[in-house]
């Protein structure tokens, strides 16, 4: 630990934090969709005959909800493949 | 290996042309040749693909004839299925997958935006209507601008991220592994085009609706 350069500094941190932040990016929407399906569900057995609106909804509430996970992969994969700090530091 | 910005193949007297714009022209001669071909031997598919068109952008919007509208957003809806579509053949890559083209067709949308509501409405009411209560304005603004980044960021990550891990998965084990995540790209390929022409509607269409 007494002698981390700069490359030991930047690569461990991005590791750490890609695979903390896409872990936790992926959990949250993850379990928020599945309540969504839970109450959509519900909402069909109650009405069977709503089940078209109820499905539409649904299907669009999970892509909306979908790409707030992929907001957080988006700048994972920019830290990990096209970063332009790491680019800035060592020019 | 893989990368998320755009890679150039050859120029044309000093433009440089990359991968996505090649894929583009391949988009349109489908798209282009598929209309003929359907329209000279089975016309009344082009009925129903129009009718399937007119069925999702009114299930969204509250107004009742949406006739000036299917244009724009069936034209949306059609080009970014088939170019999200259009990975699979083995040397393309999706023209969505370059963040220039979501970009490209956000701006678009939000350009229009507010074109359709200056048309409908009239230039000083619409603007009336745009900032009603006059300390909501700086969120309006805020509003118009993560709309756009947001619609334009979907499509991308969505596209992107599914071309990225069937590249690495590839990579691992060639034979039969991607797939799945190739059938997965095509799935979220085809929902990522109902879901940006279904916002879009949504967008028109509270850019038009007066509160009577």
């Amino acid at each position: 630990m007494s002698e981390m350069s700069p490359e030991h500094i930047i690569v461990f941190s991005t590791i750490l934090i890609s695979g903390i932040g896409i872990i936790v990016g992926t959990a949250i929407p993850s379990i928020v969709e599945g309540r969504a399906v839970l109450k959509a569900l519900d909402g069909i057995i109650r009405q069977p005959e709503a089940a078209d609106d109820i499905r539409t909804t649904l299907l669009i509430s999970m892509a909306l909800l979908e790409s707030a996970s992929i907001y957080v992969l988006l700048v994972i994969l920019i830290l990990l493949f096209a970063n332009p700090l790491v680019a800035l530091l060592f020019n | 290996m893989e990368s998320i910005t755009p890679q150039i193949i050859f120029t044309i007297l000093g433009i440089p042309i990359s991968s996505t714009i090649i894929s583009t022209w391949v988009v349109m001669v489908v798209i282009i040749s598929l209309a003929l071909l359907i329209s000279k031997s089975f016309p009344t598919a082009l009925d129903m693909i129009g009718e399937l068109l007119t069925g999702i952008i009114s299930s969204v919007m509250t107004i009742k004839n949406t006739d000036n509208y299917l244009p724009l957003l069936g034209s949306l809806a059609i080009f970014i299925a088939v170019s999200n579509s259009i990975g699979i053949v083995p040397i393309l890559t999706a023209p969505t997958s370059d963040i220039n083209t979501p970009i490209a067709l956000s701006l678009v949308v939000f350009f229009s935006v507010h074109f359709f509501g200056i048309q409908k409405k009239g230039l000083v009411n619409y603007f009336k209507d745009f900032a009603s209560p006059i300390f909501l304005l700086p969120f309006e603004i805020i509003g118009q601008v993560s709309r756009t980044l947001s619609l334009s960021l979907r499509l991308f990550g969505n596209i992107i991220s599914g071309e990225l891990i069937t590249a690495i998965v590839f990579g691992l084990i060639p034979l039969i592994a991607p797939l799945p995540l190739i059938g997965l790209s095509l799935f979220i390929g085809i929902l990522q085009a109902y879901v940006f022409t279904a916002l879009s509607s949504l967008y028109i269409d509270l850019a038009i609706a007066t509160n009577k």
